[in-house]
């Protein structure tokens, strides 16, 4: 442990490992660009697009027959679709939560990871976004929920949470990208510069937005950079807590209650950092970049892992609780209902994945062995879709009139647009390892600069 | 089709090619099938050159007359001078009549510039009384059905009438002639109309040996024949349950047709509410419409029915003053005592406190004893002539299941040789062991008048396409004998020929439309003073007044009884119980689809069955201790294994039914030319033995290891605890009057609610679950009024079903003696309502007056709506239902309502499009909307009464009374909606005996 990071003897694993410089640096987050395309990547690319294909094929049938063609019917208005949504959406929340909080905190482990966090929100939020609009009867009116001026003089209903999903989503993605773009303007210049062919060095170049990298330049950089950083940071509280009004400001017992905002951000958070680590995992190893990805980071992640997901635990104890103490027959109903219900199996899964399997994070060695973090990572992330599973559809299934229970079965085309959606998702990612810098130059550079100097210190004290 | 290229030339020397080429080839024949009318899309093989060029004739002959009714292909003109009484926007009313078991109910037609859509029973009519059935409700459908027959067929070959008129009455006068018609012989559907009386009698004096039958699988014979045993006379019985305070039904369940249902349910309801609350007891194997209303319910298997009447007359003989019974008594001998003994007492002891103000009353599937013992009871208690009258017989021919065997046996001797067949669909519905298609494909000359090319279309000779009774002119009897003269909505849409020109070209009328030959019977047989004004009378009101039947009187003459139970006694001694591990069968008719006749009409299919909810099926209907005994649940297969026969059947445990005994719905597993009714469910009728029509014993059940998924619509039989359809003992009631009073009223809420007291109207409902007898007539009213999908079979096993308006049915209690109630539940349309603050997009608000409207145009269908609806009443278009609607059916569709597209929500207005409409009748005439002016469609067809509609702002309105009722109460009250429809709690009466 030489490294310029392992200046705290309690702390032995470091933020960056071996002995590096500039150079060193520049070659392990570039290579994956530079490199000529492996037969791996195209394999997965290949696998991705057919997904991708999937989904077009489950959008198309959906637009063209109608809501029918899913699994929806009367009382589970909702289904698949929303469950989706709101599990992208929170997938999407850990992006925000690295670059903003953590930058504003100035958590100096977030610079390795945060271009990976980041983009994965956009394309989480991309894949959340295209559900509001295709789970509508009649998606060509979409533009119904937004405020615009129109002859008839209408608006949207305030009150209802759905057009505060399309402002709360919208600002969403608007600031996360502009984040994420800002913060590469300086890579993309690095690329261009260093770009043997023409057509790579005009693209790149464009991107750059004419960067020399001046003093000046860096000057704005760093101002908007934390402009929009300081901008982001309610967002990461404002997002999920919109999306779980939703829920919250209905009467349906399973929804109405107003433990859902810190408990959806919570498992927002919670489902992110799970991404996170799914996707980090295997990218850190393939591409070579174990020595700017180390073990620490995944330590720390793993630990917001585990904090996340006693929150989310407590928001299951305390909805139990509050469905008996509330001595609310229907609110009870439902909380029996999810747990010994037709649908018990997916409250067990849900408890199993986000409570349970977490809980091995209380040992370091498990933080730092990737592979069963990366189980564990895959398991929060299925939890937490059946956690969603649960609160969107079981509520629905049996509510007050028992005349009007039902069961429900999603068809292929739910799952279509599901997996589909992963596989679009997947896609988007290979394509961002392709093409741009998954780890920003910029910042680790700028980190291994602070380190060195805290290393030097340290030693002259 | 004329204009194709390869068509043959017709006229000169033909010149082909090859065999196939001459004989037809099958392209040339798919074009020809597709050009034709979709009912002649069946070809027979063998096809010559004759019969080629025949069907080219016929086919473009039919496309001509096709083209005839559905476009016209003149230029049509607007009005210049506006027709007396037509404003067009404006619907026409019309009276006619509907006929089902051979009796008529009244009816108003909604006629739409010539285009009835929806109709409602006939206030003045004595069999409606404004109310009507599933079955009116639906015949609407039946009327635009596409795939009706189209044309006369001989053979499966299309003919015109004129060849058809031509054939038979060359064969007919050699008939005539050779034996005066020995061979003659008409199958005839259940028939009092006058005419077709007279048509009779003529034809007895033109074709001596000529011979009638009728057929209706559900008729009700053994009634007349036990008043026969009784009264020693033929007569009808006319019952009053208005002025019964103690009912005892014996498998009877006359809330149901066939009988004057509609009559009884509102006489039987108008005594469910508190003050004047009647008792029922209901002694019945499976579980009725008239069971679920019963306060004391005894379930017997079929067979034992007559035991338990027996029974009761012993015990009643021992009553004071009712010795008059004892002949009757003593003929049944030392009956073992049962073990329900003390129900026999309690029934008996209550008849004995109500003389004269009770009914016994007994189902047709009943062996005419019972119907004997029934009539024995009234008439030493004094209910004849109090709320039972009997008339004299309203006649027709008998028309029961031995009336079939007769012809059958008549057929097999080849006695018969020209049959004609009015009655609905008898190869189907005749009992299996008559095999009767085979019989009547034996007779060398066969015609059946049919609506459908159904499965005894396929074995005749002759098939004419009947006119629905909407299109026709003919005339008919009500169950009290009043005559109506049946007028047509629409001239038929599909070239059906009515039944009275049929019959009358058999006496050689061939030139006169049924209009005249039916007015030219009424100008010779009716008033001949005025003529006109009275026949304009009887067309104006839908009936001919004072022509109801005169009551007969008659007194107890039990000896026939008696023996008749002497013989049965002795019978019973020689018998020996079948197979132990035999259980009992029970044919029962249909609620849905009836015998099959309307086995077609989705929405019929649809509507969830009252008892079961089952849509899109029947099933074997098996009690819980049976299904546990043979190891059975829902959906499982079952062989039913009957006298040598066996058919496959899905499962359905049914609380409250009999144990050891499996209750068969007739009327499905249709395999005619029908694609509605083709495949659905199972053939009962395929069991069912002419000796024992209604209930045997000897039935094998066999478990199968397949399953078959039934379409339920309300799989949850358990109210949870929780207080939503709420009945009480009706001395509970009168101690505590206030035990709803936390269920209703306002709940405490931090906003101001809005105050609704200042606007012209505050429309509400009330719906007394008092009277609601679970009958359905309401939602298949609401589906005609809103034009409300079907979605079939698939979509309903998806939880899809659209109706706006839905009758939950809750079970309490045991499973095997469950107490069973009924609430009808559509939009509440809460002041406070959930669905309204989250949309998004202001598709659903509330108006001034209270009404929570739906915007369909607005709609993006989000869904949201209804997932804050705690109700669940709202409906949503998850696919086109709409898209792919016939031609014909569209001209169903009331103008009125909108159509509702794919990806919109829908639920119940309150009928707003009739408020609308009696707001405008109001303004024009400067004065308020009346109380009682205006009805949801439902409530206008609901034969109960139990559902009131109007303005809370009229203080003295039925519905502003019926919300300050003491058993008033809202439903989930506690969610805050303040619903503006609220509930009036069931009572119950039972007999503190039995307790």
């Amino acid at each position: 442990m030489q490294s310029a990071a392992s200046a705290d003897p309690l702390d032995p694993l470091p933020l960056i490992a071996g002995r590096q410089d500039s150079d060193s640096l520049t070659r392990i987050i570039f290579t994956p660009v530079w490199e000529k395309t492996r037969r791996g990547w195209w394999f997965l690319f290949l696998l991705g697009l057919a997904g991708t294909g999937l989904l077009t094929a489950a959008i198309t049938v959906t637009f063209k027959e109608g809501i029918g063609s899913w699994g929806n019917n009367m009382p589970v208005a909702w289904a698949f679709g929303i469950t989706d949504f709101v599990w992208w959406i929170g997938i999407g929340h850990a992006g925000t939560l690295i670059s903003a909080i953590l930058l504003l905190f100035q958590q100096k482990w977030r610079n390795s990871i945060n271009r990976f966090a980041e983009t994965m929100t956009l394309f989480a939020v991309m894949c959340a976004g295209m559900f509001p609009v295709l789970h509508l009867g009649r998606p060509w009116f979409a533009y119904w929920l937004v405020p615009y001026p129109n002859r008839m003089t209408i608006w949207p209903q305030f009150k209802s949470a759905l057009p505060w999903d399309v402002v709360a989503v919208s600002t969403y993605f608007t600031v996360s990208l502009l984040f994420w773009y800002v913060g590469l303007v300086p890579d993309f210049a690095s690329l261009r510069d260093a770009s043997y062919s023409r057509l790579k060095r005009i693209v790149y170049g464009i991107f750059a937005l004419g960067w020399r990298g001046s003093s000046r330049q860096w000057h704005h950089h760093k101002i908007a950079y934390l402009l929009l950083g300081g901008l982001a940071t309610p967002l990461v509280v404002s997002v999920h807590t919109i999306v779980s009004f939703d829920f919250a400001i209905s009467q349906l017992p399973g929804w109405h209650t107003t433990l859902f905002p810190p408990y959806f951000v919570a498992g927002a958070i919670f489902s992110g950092f799970a991404m996170v680590l799914t996707l980090i995992i295997p990218a850190r190893r393939i591409l070579g970049l174990e020595e700017i990805i180390t073990l620490k980071h995944i330590d720390n992640m793993n630990k917001v892992v585990l904090a996340t997901s006693m929150m989310v635990g407590y928001g299951y104890l305390m909805e139990t609780f509050i469905g008996w103490y509330s001595a609310d027959k229907y609110e009870l109903f439902s909380v029996a209902n999810r747990m010994f219900g037709p649908f018990a199996y997916m409250f067990w899964l849900l408890i199993l994945c986000n409570v349970l399997a977490p809980q091995v994070f209380w040992s370091r060695k498990i933080r730092t062995n990737v592979v069963a973090t990366w189980i564990v990572s895959i398991l929060v992330n299925v939890g937490m879709w059946s956690e969603r599973f649960v609160i969107v559809v079981v509520s629905l299934h049996r509510d007050f009139l028992p005349s009007s229970w039902a069961m429900y079965k999603p068809t292929w085309v739910d799952f279509g647009l599901l997996f589909g959606t992963i596989s679009f998702f997947g896609t988007l990612f290979l394509l961002f390892l392709r093409f741009l810098p998954a780890i920003s130059a910029t910042e680790t550079k700028e980190l291994y600069k602070e380190l060195s100097e805290e290393h030097a210190e340290a030693t002259a004290a | 089709m004329s204009s194709s290229g390869s068509w043959p030339e017709p006229s000169g020397e033909r010149q082909w090619r090859s065999i196939e080429e001459r004989e037809g080839s099958a392209e040339l024949r798919a074009a020809l099938e597709r050009e034709f009318p979709a009912g002649a899309a069946e070809l027979s093989d063998g096809i010559d050159r004759r019969s080629f060029i025949q069907l080219l004739g016929a086919s473009l002959a039919a496309s001509a007359v096709g083209a005839c009714t559905s476009a016209p292909a003149e230029r049509i003109l607007p009005y210049t001078r506006q027709p007396v009484g037509l404003t067009p926007g404006n619907p026409l009313h019309f009276a006619t009549a509907l006929s089902l078991g051979g009796r008529a109910t009244g009816v108003l037609a909604t006629s739409w510039e010539g285009r009835p859509t929806k109709l409602e029973g006939n206030p003045l009519h004595p069999s409606s009384q404004g109310s009507s059935g599933v079955f009116e409700q639906a015949a609407l459908l039946q009327l635009y059905d596409p795939q009706r027959a189209r044309l006369v067929k001989q053979r499966g070959t299309p003919r015109a009438w004129k060849t058809f008129l031509l054939d038979t009455s060359l064969r007919l006068s050699a008939s005539a002639k050779k034996d005066q018609g020995a061979g003659l012989r008409f199958l005839l559907e259940p028939n009092a109309s006058p005419f077709v009386a007279d048509f009779r009698t003529r034809m007895a004096q033109a074709y001596r040996n000529a011979r009638f039958y009728g057929y209706d699988p559900l008729a009700d014979d053994n009634g007349p024949r036990g008043v026969q045993l009784a009264f020693g006379q033929p007569s009808d019985v006319q019952w009053d349950f208005s002025k019964a305070d103690v009912v005892v039904s014996l498998d009877g369940d006359f809330l149901q047709p066939p009988g004057p249902h509609l009559r009884h349910a509102r006489a039987f309801s108008q005594r469910r509410e508190p003050a004047r609350l009647n008792r029922l007891y209901s002694i019945e194997s499976t579980l009725t419409i008239t069971g679920m209303m019963a306060d004391h319910r005894l379930r017997l298997r079929p067979s034992e029915i007559q035991l338990f009447a027996l029974e009761l007359v012993q015990e009643l003989v021992q009553q004071p003053g009712l010795s008059s019974l004892s002949g009757v008594s003593q003929a049944s001998g030392q009956l073992a005592r049962s073990e329900h003994l003390k129900w026999v007492k309690a029934v008996a002891s209550d008849l004995a406190r109500h003389r004269g103000r009770s009914i016994v009353i007994a189902g047709p599937s009943q062996p005419p004893i019972v119907h004997g013992l029934a009539h024995a009871i009234n008439a030493v208690l004094g209910n004849l002539g109090q709320t039972l009258q009997l008339i004299r017989p309203v006649a027709g021919v008998e028309s029961g299941v031995a009336s079939l065997s007769a012809l059958a046996d008549e057929i097999k001797q080849g006695a018969v040789e020209m049959l004609v067949i009015t009655a609905r669909n008898p190869v189907y519905s005749a009992p299996a062991d008559l095999d009767f298609g085979k019989r009547v494909a034996s007779v060398p000359d066969s015609i059946y008048h049919g609506l459908y090319e159904d499965e005894t279309w396929e074995k005749v000779q002759w098939g004419i396409p009947a006119a629905h009774p909407l299109e026709t002119w003919s005339d008919a009897r009500a169950h009290d004998g009043t005559v109506s003269i049946v007028q047509p909505l629409i001239a038929p849409l599909f070239n059906g020929i009515p039944e009275v020109e049929l019959l009358a070209s058999f006496l050689g009328v061939i030139d006169k439309s049924a209009h005249q030959i039916l007015r030219e019977f009424w100008i010779e047989h009716g008033p001949a003073a005025a003529f006109e004004q009275r026949w304009e009378r009887w067309l104006a009101d839908g009936f001919i007044a004072n022509t109801a039947s005169p009551s007969v009187q008659a007194a107890l003459r039990p000896d026939s009884l008696i023996s008749a139970i002497r013989d049965w006694v002795k019978e019973q001694q020689g018998q020996v119980r079948s197979t132990p591990d035999a259980l009992e069968v029970n044919f029962v008719g249909d609620y849905k689809v009836y015998d099959g006749r309307f086995a077609n009409n989705a929405w019929l299919q649809e509507l969830p069955n009252p008892i079961t909810k089952v849509t899109w099926d029947n099933a074997a209907l098996i009690s819980p201790a049976t299904a546990r005994r043979l190891g059975l649940e829902r959906d499982d297969v079952v062989l039913l294994q009957y006298r040598g026969r066996q058919i496959e059947a899905p499962v359905y445990v049914l609380p409250g039914h009999a144990d050891d005994t499996v209750s068969l719905p007739l009327g499905y597993g249709r395999s005619g030319a029908e694609s509605v009714a083709r495949g659905v469910g199972f053939n009962a009728f395929a069991l069912r033995h002419s000796a024992a029509p209604w209930f045997d014993r000897g039935l094998i059940v066999k478990k199968l290891s397949r399953k078959h998924k039934l379409a339920v619509t309300h799989d949850h039989w358990a109210m949870e605890g929780r207080d939503l359809a709420i009945q009480y003992a009706v001395e509970r009631f009168e101690k505590e009057p206030n035990a709803l009073e936390q269920l209703r009223g306002p709940t405490e809420t931090l906003y101001n609610p809005v105050n609704f007291d200042r606007e012209q109207y505050k429309w509400a409902m009330a719906i007394d679950l008092s009277r609601c007898i679970g009958c359905s007539a309401c939602v298949v009213a609401c589906q005609a009024e809103n034009n409300i999908p079907v979605v079939g079979k698939v979509n309903v096993l998806k939880s899809r079903e659209m109706h706006w308006l839905r009758i939950d049915r809750y079970f309490s209690g045991t499973l095997e003696d469950p107490a069973v109630i009924t609430q009808p539940v559509a939009c509440v349309h809460c002041e406070k309502a959930p669905c309204e603050y989250v949309c998004p997009v202001n598709a659903t608000v509330h108006s001034d007056e209270g009404l929570n409207e739906m915007v369909y145009n607005r709609c993006v269908g989000t869904r949201y709506c209804s997932n804050n609806c705690p109700y669940k009443v709202r409906r949503f278009n998850y696919l086109h239902y709409t898209q792919n609607k016939p031609k014909s059916e569209r001209m169903l569709m009331n103008p009125d309502v909108t159509v509702r597209a794919r990806g919109v929500m829908e639920k119940c207005t309150y009928c707003v499009q009739r408020i609308e409409r009696a707001r405008i009748q109001s303004r024009i005439e400067g004065r308020a909307i009346r109380d009682g002016e205006l009805t949801t469609a439902c409530q206008q067809a609901c034969p109960a009464q139990a559902i009131t509609f109007g303005s809370l702002n009229d203080a003295n309105s039925a519905v502003a009374r019926l919300h300050r009722d003491q058993r008033r109460y809202d439903l989930l009250h506690e969610l805050g909606t303040l619903p503006r429809t609220a509930y009036l709690a069931r009572v119950k009466n039972p007999n503190p005996e039995l307790a």
